[in-house]
């Protein structure tokens, strides 16, 4: 990344002992900061500094981070990572609903938000955009829904997946009846938990079958390819969201 | 004899004024059954001293005083008795004087001056009686009536009153005949008190399942409240004033209670939020703290702030969550939650697990999980989770290589804020909030948190096995 020229990030939180550590570590890792301490001034910021990124948080008064969020992702093509003192799945939903690429939860670990800006700008570069996210994918019975990252049984029970088994999941249905090798599989795939990722492909494929294959030992959905890689066998419907 | 006793109000309170009722009718009844003897009594003995005074002083001067009594007392064409003059007492052998009426004639034979040396009232069958059957025999003979009526005039009851006057020696024997079945008082006096003790209990039934319907419906409604702290569905004031009042001021506490909640969840809200935004600009900060060793001391400590107070806020707000049960698949669940300590290298074993789908909310049932495996690998070096299903239920157990908790602690180590040996723990951090975590997530699904020593066959403690059993519908 050090070799282009710096990534323009818009850091917006009202509290300014956060933000204002958080713009000079972010200077120090490299990035072009611009700061706001509320939603109006990240607004004219945006006009003015034309930022690559926005890291929001979400509690703030006056108009609040969820709502500017809406608005970012409506009207511009700026990825958005919130910001958010709470953890809770509910919250996480929300803000993945409404468009956010990313969340961390405070109080973060510096460097892992440097990870996450890093993960979500690479993924905003490629031309390949995923599928959209507002379809539901459907195989064999079962369900994933990109946007809650959710995958559900045909009897409509939720099967939980880790992010990585998620883009993983996600990426042999955007390429069903191919075969992936474990470059192109990690490519696809690495996000956040990257480090975590490169180390086992070949791991993170035998969980995943272990919750989706009716036997492990004996895959049908994702089968290994000798020598090549791996491979989705089986057809990937996509469904309209249902209306909520 | 309990099971005869009802419990509701209803039936308590119906069963004591049914009761009450039924004495005091039954008192009234009494009173008046006996007032109507005595005016029989009364009216008998007045046309027996008609009869006498008739007798002895002609009919004119028969007092008509003494015409009380229906006229029947006075005779039918058949039951007519002349008075009898006997020189004997009328009392056969076996036969019982009636003394109250004796004494009621004694009266009244004095009121008219009739002074009489000795009185003899009884009741006899006609049957028994000669002179009474020679007296109907030959009136029926001379009316020339069918022998079924003379028997039927053969059932009657004869009043018979002999008395000797206290000038002369012979007695004077009236003979009156009782009117049929002077019992017969009886029963319509019970029917009427039945049919009034009907009405009036109908009438209570009544009133009180009008007070006890709201009750009812108000204890189903504060049952819900209590499992949900939801005052939706509150019932609508009813019934009587005093009900009605109650639900009102049950209605208003519901409504305060659900506030305070809620303001106890903002507060925490808020509370988290404030403390947390300061930590995460401190974690940014020692960043720029050159030495690694204590940055990443500084780092911890910071965790172990934040673990606390997450677990301090996760406490407060585990009996009212905001997130809906949701079907999950319990086997991936589990899965997944020791797939993140295999990834973080920590010696983590899962058992071979079955597919099986409960509701649940998996954010807290998976920090139940991590917090018993964490203890697990804290004080027992390596954690062995099993999910077993049994008959009703299923059982999430941890089991670890640790030195156990004394069996006496067992209970309390799932209070909060308490912590096993201290010299132990105070290496490992934490505020000893993990297991009472644990414990309020499982009773938040309806389930409980089971602490036990594992022990060898020498006796020994082997580990502790800690297991979440949930219902299982």
């Amino acid at each position: 990344m050090n070799d282009t020229a710096p990534s323009k990030v818009l850091l917006v939180d009202d509290e300014a002992t956060l933000r204002e550590p958080l713009a000079e570590y972010l200077t120090r890792q490299g990035f072009l900061v611009t700061a706001a301490a509320s939603a109006a001034e990240a607004r004219s910021r945006l006009r003015e500094d034309k930022p690559q990124i926005v890291l929001l948080d979400i509690m703030m008064p006056g108009e609040d981070g969820l709502s500017l969020c809406r608005h970012l992702v409506e009207s511009r093509d700026i990825p958005v990572i919130l910001l958010t003192a709470r953890g809770e799945a509910t919250d996480r939903i929300v803000g993945l609903e409404i468009g956010a690429d990313d969340y961390v939860v405070k109080p973060f670990e510096p460097r892992e938000l440097v990870a996450r800006i890093r993960s979500v700008l690479r993924r905003a570069s490629r031309a390949a955009v995923p599928a959209s996210e507002n379809e539901i994918l459907e195989f064999e019975g079962w369900r994933l829904d990109p946007l809650k990252r959710r995958l559900s049984d045909a009897e409509g029970a939720v099967v939980a997946i880790s992010s990585v088994e998620f883009r993983l999941l996600l990426a042999f249905l955007e390429h069903p009846r191919q075969v992936l090798d474990r470059d192109r599989l990690l490519d696809m795939v690495q996000g956040r938990e990257a480090h975590l990722f490169d180390r086992a492909v070949d791991n993170q494929v035998s969980r995943l079958r272990r919750k989706i294959e009716v036997d492990s030992r004996n895959p049908q959905i994702i089968q290994t390819v000798w020598g090549g890689g791996y491979m989705l066998a089986a057809d990937v419907k996509r469904l309209a969201q249902p209306e909520e | 004899m309990s099971a005869l006793r009802p419990s509701s109000l209803l039936g308590q309170m119906l069963l004591a004024v049914a009761a009450a009722l039924l004495l005091v009718q039954g008192l009234g009844a009494a009173l008046i059954y006996r007032a109507q003897r005595e005016r029989f009594q009364a009216d008998t003995m007045n046309a027996v001293a008609f009869r006498l005074i008739a007798e002895t002083r002609g009919i004119d001067r028969a007092p008509k005083a003494l015409r009380t009594g229906p006229r029947a007392l006075f005779g039918d064409r058949l039951h007519r008795f002349a008075v009898e003059t006997s020189t004997e007492s009328p009392l056969q052998s076996g036969e019982r004087r009636d003394v109250s009426a004796e004494q009621k004639l004694r009266e009244i034979l004095a009121s008219q001056d009739f002074s009489a040396a000795d009185v003899i009232v009884l009741r006899r069958a006609v049957a028994h009686d000669s002179y009474a059957q020679a007296t109907l025999t030959r009136r029926a003979g001379r009316l020339d009536l069918p022998a079924d009526v003379l028997d039927h005039a053969m059932d009657a009851d004869l009043y018979v009153a002999g008395v000797r006057p206290a000038q002369g020696s012979g007695w004077m024997i009236a003979r009156v005949r009782a009117p049929p079945g002077a019992d017969a008082l009886l029963v319509p006096l019970l029917l009427q008190t039945l049919a009034l003790y009907a009405v009036l209990v109908g009438v209570l039934a009544l009133i009180l399942s009008r007070i006890t319907r709201p009750l009812a419906a108000l204890t189903r409604q504060v049952a819900q409240f209590a499992a949900t702290q939801d005052p939706a569905g509150q019932v609508a004031p009813m019934g009587p004033g005093d009900i009605r009042r109650l639900i009102v001021a049950l209605n208003a506490m519901e409504w305060r209670i659900s506030s305070l909640l809620d303001e106890k969840d903002v507060m925490l809200g808020a509370i988290g939020h404030d403390l947390k935004t300061p930590l995460a600009a401190l974690r940014v900060r020692i960043e720029s703290v050159e030495d690694d060793v204590e940055r990443g001391r500084m780092a911890t400590t910071i965790e172990d702030i934040v673990r606390t107070l997450d677990d301090i806020l996760s406490l407060a707000r585990v009996g009212r969550p905001s997130d809906p049960l949701e079907r999950n698949e319990m086997s991936a669940l589990v899965a997944s939650v020791v797939e993140e300590y295999e990834d973080m290298g920590e010696p983590v074993e899962l058992e071979p697990t079955e597919r099986l789908v409960l509701e649940v909310r998996p954010t807290w049932l998976r920090r139940a999980l991590r917090n018993l495996i964490g203890n697990a690998l804290r004080y027992g070096q390596r954690a062995r989770v099993a999910m077993v299903r049994e008959k009703d239920s299923v059982l999430f157990r941890i089991d670890d290589d640790g030195p156990g908790i004394p069996d006496h602690a067992l209970e309390t180590m799932m209070h909060p804020f308490v912590r096993g040996d201290p010299s132990r723990n105070s290496e490992t951090g934490g505020a000893g909030l993990g297991l009472a975590l644990a414990r309020a997530i499982a009773e938040q699904h309806g389930g409980a948190l089971q602490l036990a020593n594992r022990r060898g066959p020498g006796g020994g403690v082997e580990g502790l096995s800690a297991t979440i059993v949930l219902p299982f519908a």
